[in-house]
């Protein structure tokens, strides 16, 4: 069997036996927040990473899922499953209008656009009462399977098999073509990329994985704000992409376990936590650019 | 042989008392917004909660207090988190908690199903007490008894006919203006408009100018954070709206802006109307040693504001239902619903049906002088 | 003067006067982004560091231990402010600048995010979370021609703004170490080749952004609602004018900051104020697409 595979199965087991280890509901309530994370760094990796976009307003698609989803559920009494789809659907749309402006933008023109965009959303689920709610909130949301474990599960579940996803997609011909896009736009251009279109295919799709993530989230919280989607958590999905290892497909994964448990250690430390936080992430772009991937991979050559 | 028996006898005495000491804990979980912008209230509310502790010497008839607290960050999300930390690392009997409205409802489902009392001293939302919880308590009042004296009052007592609803952006502040429009147009008043702005605005003057240009505004109830209050009042009495600038309106507010607003906002602070809930020059024995122990712990050019004194009230009422006899979360349950005039710093309190409390005799207006004092108003 | 001509002349000078606070705080960044490519996410917490130094200074410092009247701390404390901006700005390219000279444009981003939090949870620490009264003698009063009134606070805010922009292009036209600046902005490569040192003109241009925006602390602290929090109120806007106004263009950023500013007084009299980011984000993604440059187009090429 090859060393993918084995390392496929690793990782099942791991999942699934995590709920055994942590035991009690904070724990595995971090568990469920850590699954939804590894989705998100993986969305947003496969258009910052792989596709070299610089996107600073992935938390829109998040919320657009979070809410399409909540409210299908609650105002017109959709199952669960199908408002999950058309709040897929309704994020990947809302991914490819981003990708309009990213067609003609670069760069850090892009990053604020991204930006400007996500505080766009924001500010529309805010403003929006009659359909959101606003400030006001949504109450009561339950989450679509009953145990906090089988909640994990199904999250988990999902992220696994997007990440299987995404990992043969990036080792195919469609990877090369981003990959490509992502290194030098205009000679792939003259290789007859149509850059375009496959901007389009990567943010329509990290989009769309950031709307299913969020599918979860009200259920799993039970209470649904807008400030939940405010522009600080773009930047904290971008953490985890840079930190665990921008460009490979373990970076993210990574990168959200460790920047979901962390803020969870640090508690003990009370005031000094965000300062900590902070300046954990300085010290990684510093030091450690390509992430922990890249750190691991120093440390393998140093040994071997 | 006599010796050993005795000592044995001693030793296992002095065993069983041990064992029971260790169970004479009362085990209070407090989640407090203590990072973030929302750190505004918990610093506050912890600060109120530890000088109650050291007045307790962390013990009630011979009950250990145990207090673990939390970051909830005024999110639901670190609320829910928090308070499942909490249930799972202490097993509470009571949490305290959270300050903002939205993190207070996100943890009341999770408490009631845990039947865990939660005592709250920071949420105005309506929804808390009137969604059918019963493990929920509230000392704060609400939005709906801070808007029915202020609405109403606006009207009869004031003369007011006019009015421009002015709030901060989140539920408590909707909350708050809803509560104040339903009374006062009830009496007969009619809304001009209503402005929001969001906690992140700092410059006042456009609203202030728009607010010039509405034409004869009798009342300008608002409902916001002191920071920004102050440079709304300045706004408006460089606009000349309020009487602090020579216009005519009078800003009302709620019991949220604390003791030294008035000379925060200096001259424009005139005339300003509010309702006081926790008044640090009141005479009542209480206030006053809470007043003296708060400045002298914390620094004696510092006044305590009514978060302090909330949160200290919410252990005041901890310890005397352990007094009374609570040792679990459905003893301190069951005394907690019969508490009739207990008294704390902001007032006597009793609790209704719905866990809300109910005396607000407390409750009384001032309107700022010249000279920024307080002259008590008998509405 | 007839009622809605008053008004409108009103929230104009209001417009106005926000306006040229925004500016001071974009001008920093938009001369960080046009001689590094690159921009300092915690540039608005610089300014908020300078407001406390600039408070401390009047009203603790200046006061107490020196004696001076009221005017003469104020003023002492914007050269305090611009001082310990300066310092900043130096720590800043120390740490995460210059070591990151070379590398992908995302890095320092990241880094001066951590940076960014770093600042307003040690101030956090500091100053705590309950707001600082930061008058200055200018801010209480009020001068009034007719019908329109504002503060003495705005008259020094724009005479302050004009004499840094002033300085400013002086300093880039006339001074050997000005022209360094705009060489170095324009090409780096061939700015080394000619005997200019990049790195130092670099490390100048930060400090001296870095010194404007502490000094723009000194002026919005009698203005805004103090603690440690208030850069993050201000960053995303300041984003958004250095874009509209082009990146790197210190003209265009003081048009946008402007414009900005009367465009929010006016929202704020007919749609209100929760709309103000909203109407400010549509015209930024709006700018994007019809002058992705911005207000006046900046000749940059890109060498394929």
């Amino acid at each position: 069997m090859s060393a993918r595979i084995i390392s496929f199965l690793i990782i099942i087991i791991v999942v699934a036996a995590l709920p055994w280890l942590l035991t009690t509901p904070y724990w595995r309530g971090i568990l469920v927040l850590c699954a939804m994370n590894v989705l998100l760094a993986l969305s947003l990796n496969l258009v910052i990473g792989y596709t070299g976009q610089l996107n600073l307003g992935q938390s829109a698609f998040f919320g657009i899922g979070a809410y399409v989803s909540t409210i299908l559920v609650k105002t017109y009494g959709w199952n669960f499953w199908l408002a999950s789809l058309a709040a897929v659907g309704a994020a990947g749309l809302l991914g490819l209008a981003l990708a309009a402006f990213a067609v003609r933008l670069r760069g850090h023109y892009l990053a604020i656009a991204s930006l400007g965009f996500a505080v766009i959303t924001y500010q529309v689920l805010i403003n929006w009462e009659n359909v959101t709610q606003g400030v006001r909130g949504i109450y009561g949301i339950l989450p679509p399977v009953g145990s906090t474990s089988a909640l994990f599960y199904l999250v988990a579940g999902i992220a696994v098999l997007v990440y299987v996803l995404l990992d043969n997609l990036v080792r195919s011909p469609i990877g090369d073509t981003l990959r490509a896009i992502r290194e030098d736009e205009i000679s792939a251009a003259s290789l007859g990329i149509n850059g375009a279109i496959w901007k389009a295919f990567a943010f329509g799709l990290g989009a769309a994985i950031a709307g299913l993530a969020g599918c979860f989230y009200p259920g799993f919280v039970g209470t649904l704000v807008p400030d939940a989607f405010n522009i600080v958590e773009s930047f904290t999905m971008m953490a985890m992409v840079i930190v665990g290892g921008m460009g490979t497909m373990i970076g993210p994964v990574i990168g959200a376990v460790v920047l979901t448990f962390l803020p969870e250690l640090l508690r003990g430390f009370g005031e000094l936590r965000l300062m900590i936080y902070g300046l954990a992430l300085m010290l990684v772009v510093l030091f450690m650019p390509g992430g922990i991937v890249q750190a691991w991979m120093a440390l393998k050559a140093r040994i071997s | 042989m006599k010796l050993v028996f005795r000592l044995a006898i001693l030793a296992i005495v002095c065993a069983a008392f041990g064992a029971q000491a260790q169970d004479r804990v009362i085990r209070i979980g407090v989640l407090m917004p203590i990072s973030g912008p929302g750190s505004y209230f918990g610093v506050m509310g912890k600060e109120g909660i530890d000088l109650a502790l050291d007045q307790l010497k962390g013990s009630v008839s011979g009950y250990r207090l145990q207090v673990q607290y939390e970051d909830s960050a005024c999110s639901p999300l670190q609320a829910t988190n928090t308070v499942k930390r909490v249930l799972d690392q202490l097993k509470p009997h009571i949490v305290i908690g959270e300050e903002c409205s939205d993190a207070s409802l996100a943890i009341a489902p999770i408490l009631e199903q845990a039947k865990v009392v939660q005592l709250n001293a920071g949420s105005v939302t309506m929804k808390l007490t009137e969604s059918g919880y019963k493990y929920v308590f509230r000392i704060f009042p609400n939005g709906e008894q801070q808007g029915l004296p202020l609405g109403r009052n606006a009207y009869t007592k004031l003369g007011a006919r006019t009015a421009v609803l002015l709030y901060e952006k989140t539920n408590a502040g909707v909350d708050s203006a809803d509560g104040f429009e339903k009374h006062f147009v009830a009496a007969g008043g009619k809304i001009l408009a209503r402005i929001d702005f969001g906690r992140d605005v700092n410059d006042f003057t456009a609203i202030a100018t728009r607010i010039a240009a509405l034409g004869k505004v009798d009342v300008l109830p608002t409902f916001g954070l002191e920071g920004q209050q102050v440079r709304l009042s300045q706004a408006l009495a460089q606009a000349r709206v309020v009487k602090g600038g020579g216009g005519s309106a009078v800003q009302m507010g709620s019991i949220w802006l604390p003791y030294g607003y008035d000379q925060k906002a200096g001259a424009a602070a005139e005339g300003y109307i509010r309702i006081v809930q926790f008044d640090p020059t009141e005479k009542r024995k209480i206030v006053q040693d809470f007043v003296k122990a708060f400045r002298a712990k914390y620094g004696a050019e510092r006044v305590p504001t009514h978060i302090n004194a909330h949160a200290y009230d919410t252990m005041l009422l901890v310890a005397e239902a352990v007094r009374r006899g609570a040792t679990d979360s459905e003893s301190i349950r069951d005394r907690f619903s019969r508490f009739r005039n207990v008294e704390v710093t902001t007032g006597k309190i009793s609790f209704g049906p719905n866990g809300q409390t109910t005396d607000l005799s407390v409750i009384h207006f001032i309107e700022t002088q010249k000279d920024l004092s307080w002259k008590g108003l008998n509405w | 003067m007839n009622d809605l001509l008053a008004l409108v002349v009103q929230q104009s000078v209001n417009g106005v006067y926000l306006g040229c606070l925004y500016v001071m705080v974009a001008l920093g960044l938009t001369l960080i982004y046009g001689v590094l490519n690159q921009i300092n996410f915690a540039h608005a917490d610089f300014v908020t560091v300078g407001a406390f130094a600039a408070f401390f200074t009047a009203t603790r410092f200046a006061t107490k231990v020196l004696g001076l009247p009221d005017t003469g701390a104020y003023l002492l404390s914007m050269v305090a402010a611009l001082g310990v901006g300066a310092l900043l700005g130096l720590a800043v390219n120390a740490a995460v600048f210059a070591p990151l000279r070379r590398g992908d444009e995302l890095r320092p981003l990241i880094a001066t995010i951590g940076v960014s939090v770093l600042i307003e949870n040690g101030q956090l620490a500091l100053f705590g979370p309950i707001p600082y009264q930061f008058d200055s003698p200018f801010s209480r009063e009020t001068i009034r021609i007719g019908r329109i009134f504002f503060s003495a606070q705005s008259v020094l805010v724009v005479a302050v703004s004009a004499a840094a922009i002033a300085a400013l292009y002086a300093f880039m036209r006339f001074t050997f170490l000005g022209k360094a600046l705009r060489a170095v902005a324009q090409d780096r490569e061939t700015a080394g080749l000619m005997g200019i040192n990049p790195n130092l003109v670099i490390a100048l241009t930060i400090i001296i952004a870095s010194a404007l925006a502490g000094m723009a602390g000194a002026l919005l602290g009698p203005v805004v609602v103090l603690t440690p929090f208030t850069g993050a109120s201000l960053i995303v806007k300041a984003f958004a004018i250095v874009i509209i106004g082009g990146f790197g263009n210190v003209q265009g950023t003081i048009i946008a900051g402007i414009l900005v500013g009367i465009i929010e007084a006016f929202t704020v009299q007919y749609l209100g104020s929760g709309l103000i980011d909203l109407v400010v984000f549509v015209l930024l993604l709006v700018m994007l697409v019809l002058r992705p440059t911005g207000l006046i187009a900046e000749r940059k090429e890109e060498n394929v």
